[in-house]
């Protein structure tokens, strides 16, 4: 799964330590996404959409091959 | 909140310390009273520590306002379970009957020991199915 979680966040000026916190999740699991090593579960994910006030679709982008 | 708050909290990392690290200075204890011929010592720290990480380990997320676990955790623990278990099966499936009958045929002998890990193995194999069971009624 694709997504364009690091642009948003740099967007905003967010650290990915202050994204993890005010999504209540590890930093690691914010890195682990932005390098498309780990799929957040629905919860985060409509978590992360409203967090950008966007769709979950428009953060992520399901690969060719899946 | 203030910037001192903040720094006084219990982090992951320091969470993860602790727990590793009391973890760790347990089973020193116990390797070291076996060493020094203190066994009831070493036990006692062993335990003693094992009982203060595991405590820290499981309530120190429900109490603190830091997030010291979260969903890739939990993942992530899947994941290992997963592979223990395919391990096990691989094993248990593969090689055990070959080598009972291997045993039977006096080519091979297997010991006391060899008993004693595929006693284990196959207990733990048979929790894993008795917890999947209890999962599956979540699920």
């Amino acid at each position: 799964m694709k997504n364009d979680l690091t642009e948003r966040r740099e967007d905003e000026g967010l650290s990915q330590g202050e994204l993890a916190e005010a999504l209540g999740v590890t930093r690691q699991t914010i890195n682990a996404i932005e390098r498309n090593r780990y799929n957040p579960s629905l919860e985060l994910a409509f978590k992360l959409a409203d967090h950008f006030d966007c769709s979950i679709e428009e953060i992520f982008e399901p690969n060719q091959d899946e | 909140m203030t910037a001192t708050n903040t720094s006084s909290k219990l982090t992951r990392q320091r969470y993860r310390g602790l727990v590793y690290g009391i973890g760790g200075l347990a089973i020193l204890g116990l390797l070291a009273g076996f060493i020094l011929n203190q066994h009831f010592v070493g036990t006692l720290i062993y335990l003693l520590g094992v009982w203060i990480a595991g405590g820290i380990a499981v309530l120190a997320p429900m109490w603190s306002e830091a997030t010291l676990q979260d969903e890739r955790d939990w993942e992530l623990h899947n994941r290992a379970s997963g592979i223990l278990v395919g391990i096990t099966m691989v094993f248990g499936l593969s090689i055990l009957p070959a080598l009972y009958v291997l045993d039977a045929g006096n080519y091979i002998e297997i010991t006391g020991i060899a008993s004693g890990v595929i006693l284990t193995l196959s207990a733990l194999f048979l929790l894993y199915g008795v917890c999947l069971g209890i999962a599956k009624r979540r699920i």
